[in-house]
């Protein structure tokens, strides 16, 4: 550089020093963006739906993750389900082993899920025991719209295979639902109602009082129990009956009129700018002339 | 400068000498040159040492003594003038940041001088009037196995702690306006729970805003951006208190407002705080941000 005149030389350093206090001034002003924190969790719901299958001991582990404890749920029977389980994001490990069964033999059945931030799972093990299998549903918790509830059909009865499902007004809440398998959900308006079975094509039909609140989800469990049908209301999710609407008006602004810093701040590195510019080139006219 | 060591004079570089800008003629030791500038050089005997004192200590070229035209010494002579730009120069990167970074400085603190940050305690304890509608859910009877105790609350939440961030709030009841849209409290230093929706520690996520600031500073939720996971969150509700911990911070702008994420029913107990956030659009009076904190029952 030495090889440059003396005022490239000079123009260089201050554009230097320029930079340098720009980007102090910038990192500055632009620090006090927050920083999203994730730890995110996903709901996961353990549950018997086999008819004819014993008692288990149901083992639930993460995937890879040495730090998570192992939870062990003993002596799930025909029916039996657990409630959500808050669970941090990733894949687990979900294993059936008969029940009093020590944890190193190999289990009867077993499956992987993986939870995703905000979502639900129910894994089951669903069939009859000759065909036992552990299915994951992932249940949508989305919020029904229009003020209205949410119910499907979870069908674990082997004693009626295929069902009705439906409200005193004839709505159908599912049709033709066959052993293990689950409908989707549907929209009902609020309120309690007496939701009706019938088995197809003929039986004895069951009843329940169900009370379906505005922004809930709601699953019905149909089981068989002694000589008959058992019907089961799960609440799946709760969202309170009326959401409000998008986003919410909470500040005024009166910490924010630091937004003129920028303005002032570069304004006052433009002036200070122009006053040694002036002072140079005042100094270089004195020295030429 | 020492004695041996005086501008005496400027003098023209002979040719081939670089000619800038050595102009000055210094005394080197005294011998060849009249060490007293009031006496004049022999223009016709003396030969001095032509060199650049500003950059260049060291000799560059001998011009006889003729050559020399006396300078007038003095407080604002050539000499001195040159010696101080020279010292300015050394310095010029050094003091001309200073200067810049005391303007910055000077602008902050008028800043803070015109908006003083005024920090609002909570001074108001009266509880919020009572919920009008906390809607009970069907009891989850059917829990077989795992953990089935599922915790009970009567009445309103009334308090909300957040120690991490320093809040202690008494709770204002909110509704929603004729846009459906959560009225935000009225009082700048408390938070306000959501009637409409569920209460904290019942199934599903419990609503709770506060203003980060009124017109003139910081409100109940200035820090709600700076909540990190596993922070954690009291409410009071029927003399007994509900944890929560928090899972996530998020900040969407206001026209892509994730209702369905933020308000989408939940499996558990949870918990939203909700506040502004980003920047400030003056235009309209409003922030173009919410941020918003998930938590979730312990």
């Amino acid at each position: 550089m030495s090889h440059l005149p003396p005022v490239l030389r000079r123009l260089i350093r201050f554009g230097a020093a320029g930079t340098a206090v720009l980007i102090g001034l910038g990192v500055a002003l632009f620090s006090a963006v927050p920083a999203a924190a994730q730890d995110a969790v996903g709901y996961v719901r353990l549950a018997h739906l086999s008819p004819d299958t014993p008692k288990v001991d149901v083992y639930l582990d993460k995937f890879g993750d040495s730090s998570f404890k192992e939870q062990v749920f003993p002596h799930v029977g025909y029916g039996d389900s657990s409630k959500y389980m808050a669970l941090p994001v990733g894949t687990y490990t979900i294993a059936m082993r008969a029940e009093n069964a020590p944890a190193s033999s190999p289990p009867v059945i077993t499956t992987q899920v993986t939870v995703e931030d905000g979502k639900a799972y129910t894994v089951a093990g669903v069939g009859k025991f000759a065909a036992l299998g552990l299915k994951v549903l992932t249940d949508d918790l989305s919020r029904p719209t229009g003020g209205k509830a949410k119910v499907r059909v979870i069908q674990a009865s082997v004693k009626a295979p295929i069902i009705d499902v439906s409200l005193p007004d004839g709505t159908s809440i599912g049709s033709n639902v066959a052993f293990a398998t689950t409908t989707d959900y549907q929209i009902v308006s609020p309120g309690t109602w007496t939701l009706h079975l019938q088995p197809k094509p003929a039986g004895p039909g069951a009843t329940l009082s169900a009370p379906l609140v505005a922004g809930s989800v709601y699953s019905l469990l149909v089981i068989d129990k002694g000589s008959g049908l058992w019907l089961t209301l799960l609440n799946d999710a709760s969202g309170g009956s009326t959401a409000p609407n998008g986003a919410v008006e909470a500040g005024l602004g009166g910490t924010r009129n630091p937004n003129r810093t920028p303005l002032i701040a570069g304004l006052a590195i433009v002036f200070a700018g122009l006053v040694v510019v002036a002072m140079r080139l005042r100094t270089l006219i004195k020295r030429r002339g | 400068m020492t004695s041996e060591q005086r501008y005496i004079g400027v003098a023209r570089p002979p040719q081939g000498v670089d000619p800038d800008p050595p102009r000055v003629v210094l005394n080197l030791s005294g011998t060849t040159a009249s060490p007293d500038p009031a006496t004049p050089l022999d223009p016709a005997s003396s030969i001095v040492d032509l060199y650049e004192p500003e950059t260049r200590p060291w000799v560059l070229a001998r011009v006889a003594a003729a050559e020399i035209q006396p300078v007038r010494y003095g407080r604002f002579s050539a000499h001195r003038k040159r010696v101080r730009r020279a010292i300015l120069h050394r310095f010029e990167l050094v003091v001309w940041g200073c200067a810049v970074m005391v303007v910055a400085g000077l602008v902050l603190v008028a800043l803070r001088v015109v908006n003083p940050p005024t920090y609002d305690s909570d001074s108001s304890g009266i509880p919020g009037p009572m919920a009008t509608t906390v809607t009970a859910d069907v009891p989850d009877a059917t829990c077989a196995f795992g953990d089935c105790a599922a915790p009970s609350y009567t009445g309103p939440p009334t308090r909300v702690r957040i120690p991490a961030i320093g809040v202690d709030s008494s709770l204002e009841t909110l509704g929603l306006d004729a846009h459906r849209e959560l009225e935000p409290p009225k009082d700048f230093a408390r938070a306000g729970w959501y009637s409409g929706g569920v209460a904290p520690g019942d199934t599903g996520p419990a609503i709770i805003t506060g203003h980060v600031d009124s017109r003139t500073g910081p409100a109940v939720f200035f820090e709600l951006h700076a909540l990190r996971t596993g922070d954690l969150v009291e409410v009071d509700r029927g003399g007994q208190t509900v944890t929560f911990r928090v899972t996530r911070t998020e900040q969407y702008p206001k026209n892509a407002f994730p209702s369905d994420r933020v308000y989408a029913p939940t499996p558990g107990a949870e918990l939203r705080l909700i506040t502004c956030g980003g920047s400030f659009d003056r235009n309209r009076g409003s922030y173009r941000d919410n941020i918003v904190v998930y938590a979730i029952a312990n």
